[in-house]
């Protein structure tokens, strides 16, 4: 066999094979670890990389978390007479459509689309992944092609992404089972720069350059891009070094040396908009209650040591739950260094005194507990090492337990655990009420914390009724002051989005958030 | 016994009708396990801030999944019976759909791989019997014993690495070149899935068919056939041989249908597009009605596999009944 093997591939050229091509305006490929289970942006669960090639928003956001106008000349606002608040606690936002944009098959993209995907979405007869946002519409009006009028039950305030995901084309789904038509969900009619040609399941998805696309015939530059499903990373890596790809998205950050030692290939950088951090569970371990337990805990963790060391440098130290991408951060709170004996001066205060086998006790209770996390993911598996190794330092019994991802989620949404380690990848709007608002406990919202603070509710809440965006961030700023404080949960880094794309590529620009690096993707060239 | 056309059917025709109360309980038990493993098909949405609980809700009740567990059993069992296998929960085709696309790479890996791996079982298992103790019998027991401890996973990453990225020679992983997929290419992309396959298995098989030649070897009737002056060749190959023959024949047929429902981590490795790949990505969705149907095929496939070691048993060995 092993003969054979040597026989069959070294004979047609007794040299490195023709088929793997490099990266060219003809055909860029990427190696994606997951096939999407639809393209249609309002039903899918995983992220919206490739159907954001096809379909666009009526806004997007850019590299640096901006909303910006896509398929609408430009993103309402108060000051520009798009939002309007009514008298009645709701609001009306005006879209004005960009002019002369067609769908794919040449019908053109009108406010009629608009009405229709919110009619859809709110409808009985169709199944969309989340309904956020659209079921606080009561209408659409359209006074004109160009002109959606949405009005609001009540104040949204990040409505300049309600359309993030596009529009579903009404001329092809009026009156149809969306949830069936699989027409649309394999080959979505969009007016984005490319247009499906093949989908072969478990293999991959060839897009080609749309016709007149309506930024103009010079867009897209590249003619086709190709996404390879590769599930396993060992691979998608041997093929990236091989150059059977060009392009793997959200490189995992243990393969990063190996990933930059190819001589083909650069690692892009882009800040995250998602942050690591362990989650308290205050209802299943109730020490967690106490302020002072949850301050020692982050000041007995060097978590300047595991950005430099087990993450390379690659991630900063995160403080909150709101990253410096984006436009409501703050510095103003308070941090945690890394200082064990205050750490075990906080335990003391709090009454946890070392036991005879150094782990502290109150009351008869052990200060012990387990912390939960995903399975597979290497870089994670080594911080909660060293977290486990850094408490029993400060007299903290911890004990990592290992999930499936799947496994995890319902086990976090259960609240069946007393800590965990992981991330949230916010959305590019700073909405904090789901995580940390009194009463959005599972099933009502993420707050699995178990965090129970009145002022910090009526601070979210008000952020989220407010569209004035300098009110809007200082709310957010006095929320993100009272979580710094009470530490609800211990941040640990800010999550860097890791890219590897060809050396020749040009306009690459990344993307902190789930629109995925190729919102740009028109302008993308090889040079 | 004698083979008839109408023994035949009725060996058939029992055993067919003996499978349905194993299956009936095979499904009922995997039905219970994937629903008893933690997160369900709903779990994969909870990540994304924006599904809120109502979005849950209101998905948990489109996929009927808030309905008692065993109405639930009921009502998939009722409507696989009468070929409704449903749709994914994933992508919402239906599982029918999803399955068929995929049989063609599946057989196509296996069968090649099964071939391959029976060419290399028949010599290197009966030569290391004849010549047992040397040379070519320690080399043989020192590469199969590697065969046999090679995780699958690892085999097929080092020949990816030795032969895709180090040599430059063969394509690391998947069916063809999209859209230029000709023939070369295709046996290219087939090569190192099926080297990884056919030397995993062969190995144990042959260890297999040597142990099972020695013991046969051993036996009177062979010294006896010597005794009559018949040559080697043919005491081995005509006497021995067939005899050896039955426990393997066995052993291929349960791996072949354990194969045919999708050779898991191979398919992984190398993004084969096969049922293995389906079955991975089915199990880390929860997708249940695909599951379900791939494993009630699994179950079958070796239902049906038995069925036919059992026949072709007998047709070697005239001793075995089929009755």
């Amino acid at each position: 066999m092993a003969l054979a093997l040597v026989v069959a591939a070294g004979s047609p050229a007794c040299g490195r094979r023709a088929g793997a091509r490099g990266p060219s305006n003809d055909l860029l490929i990427v190696g994606y670890d997951r096939e999407p289970d639809t393209l249609n942006r309002f039903s899918t669960h995983i992220l919206e990389d490739i159907q954001s090639c096809i379909v666009e928003g009526l806004t997007t956001t850019d590299e640096q978390m901006r909303v910006i106008p896509l398929l609408a000349s430009e993103v309402p606002t108060i000051e520009n007479g798009g939002v309007r608040l009514r008298g009645d606690g709701g609001m009306d936002v005006v879209w004005k459509l960009r002019p002369g944009v067609t769908w794919h098959d040449g019908a053109p993209f009108t406010s009629a689309d608009v009405q229709f995907t919110v009619e859809a979405i709110n409808g009985p007869d169709y199944n969309p992944e989340s309904t956020d946002g659209f079921d606080r519409i009561s209408a659409v009006d359209t006074p004109d092609p160009l002109t959606a009028v949405v009005h609001y039950k009540e104040i949204y305030a990040p409505y300049d992404i309600q359309f993030i995901r596009g529009a579903l084309p009404k001329h092809v789904l009026q009156g149809r089972d969306i949830d069936r038509a699989q027409d649309y969900n394999r080959n979505p009619l969009g007016t984005g720069p490319y247009h499906v040609v093949d989908w072969r399941s478990g293999e991959y998805i060839l897009l080609e350059r749309a016709a007149h696309y309506w930024r103009g015939d010079e867009f897209p530059k590249i003619r086709r891009l190709l996404f390879k499903f590769i599930p396993n990373t060992n691979t998608r890596i041997n093929q990236l070094k091989n150059g059977e790809v060009h392009v793997v998205a959200l490189a995992p950050w243990d393969k990063y040396r190996e990933i930059a030692g190819i001589p083909s290939i650069v690692v892009a950088r882009t800040r995250g908009n998602a942050y690591e951090h362990v989650t308290l569970n205050e209802r299943q371990f109730p020490p967690f209650e106490d302020v002072r337990v949850r301050r020692a805990l982050i000041s007995a963790l060097d978590r300047e040591r595991y950005t430099q060391t087990i993450l390379d440098g690659l991630a900063p130290v995160a403080d909150g739950p709101i990253q410096p991408v984006s436009w409501a951060y703050t510095d103003r709170i308070a941090r945690y260094g890394f200082d064990p004996g205050k750490a075990r001066a906080l335990l003391d205060q709090a009454g946890w005194k070392a036991g005879a086998d150094g782990i502290r006790v109150r009351d008869g209770q052990r200060l012990a507990f387990t912390l939960i996390t995903q399975a597979g993911y290497a870089i994670r598996e080594s911080v909660a090492q060293a977290i486990e190794h850094e408490l029993r330092d400060v007299g903290v019994d911890v004990k990592v337990q290992l999930h499936d991802g799947t496994a995890l989620s319902a086990i976090w949404f259960e609240g069946r655990f007393d800590a965990m380690l992981h991330w949230w990848q916010m959305p590019s709007d700073p909405e904090l009420t789901t995580f940390f608002a009194a009463d959005r406990t599972p099933p009502a919202g993420r707050n699995i914390n178990y965090f129970h603070d009145e002022a910090l509710t009526r601070l979210l809440y008000a952020s989220d009724r407010t569209v004035d965006r300098a009110e809007r961030k200082a709310l957010l700023e006095r929320a993100q002051a009272i979580i710094a404080d009470a530490v609800p949960e211990i941040p640990l880094y800010s999550v860097t989005r890791l890219d590897a794309v060809p050396a020749t590529l040009v306009n690459f620009k990344g993307n902190p958030t789930n629109t995925g690096i190729f919102w740009n993707v028109h302008e993308w060239t090889i040079k | 016994m004698h083979l008839t056309p109408t023994t035949l059917t009725r060996f058939v025709a029992r055993r067919c009708l003996q499978a349905v109360p194993l299956l009936l309980v095979v499904s009922t038990l995997v039905f219970l396990l994937i629903h008893a493993a933690p997160g369900g098909p709903l779990a994969i949405y909870l990540a994304n801030p924006n599904v809120r609980p109502e979005d849950i809700e209101r998905l948990r009740r489109a996929l009927g999944l808030d309905r008692p567990l065993w109405e639930q059993y009921w009502s998939w069992l009722w409507a696989f019976v009468r070929g409704d296998w449903g749709y994914s929960f994933s992508d919402g085709r239906p599982v029918v759909a999803r399955i068929v696309e995929r049989v063609p790479a599946t057989l196509e890996l296996v069968g090649v791989s099964l071939a391959c791996a029976l060419a290399l079982t028949m010599p290197a298992g009966i030569l290391a019997a004849v010549r047992r103790g040397r040379w070519f019998d320690r080399v043989t027991t020192i590469a199969s014993i590697t065969g046999i401890s090679l995780p699958a996973f690892w085999f097929g990453l080092l020949l990816q690495m030795i032969f895709a990225v180090g040599l430059g020679w063969l394509p690391s992983s998947g069916r063809a070149t999209p859209g230029e997929g000709d023939v070369v290419d295709h046996l290219q992309h087939l090569l190192l899935p099926t080297a990884v396959l056919a030397i995993v298995l062969a190995s144990g098989w042959s260890r297999y068919l040597r142990g099972s030649m020695l013991e046969t070897l051993s036996l009177p009737f062979i010294v006896s056939a010597r005794a009559r002056g018949l040559t080697e060749r043919r005491v081995v190959l005509r006497h021995a041989l067939r005899n050896a023959l039955g426990p393997l024949i066995a052993l291929v047929t349960v791996d072949a249908a354990l194969l045919v429902s999708g050779a898991v981590v191979t398919e992984s490795v190398f993004a084969w597009p096969g049922l293995g790949s389906l079955f991975t990505e089915a199990l880390a969705r929860r997708d249940y009605t695909v599951l379900m149907a791939l494993l009630m095929l699994s179950a079958s496939a070796v239902v049906a596999f038995n069925i036919v070691a059992d026949f072709a048993h007998a047709l070697v060995d005239p001793r075995v009944p089929v009755s």
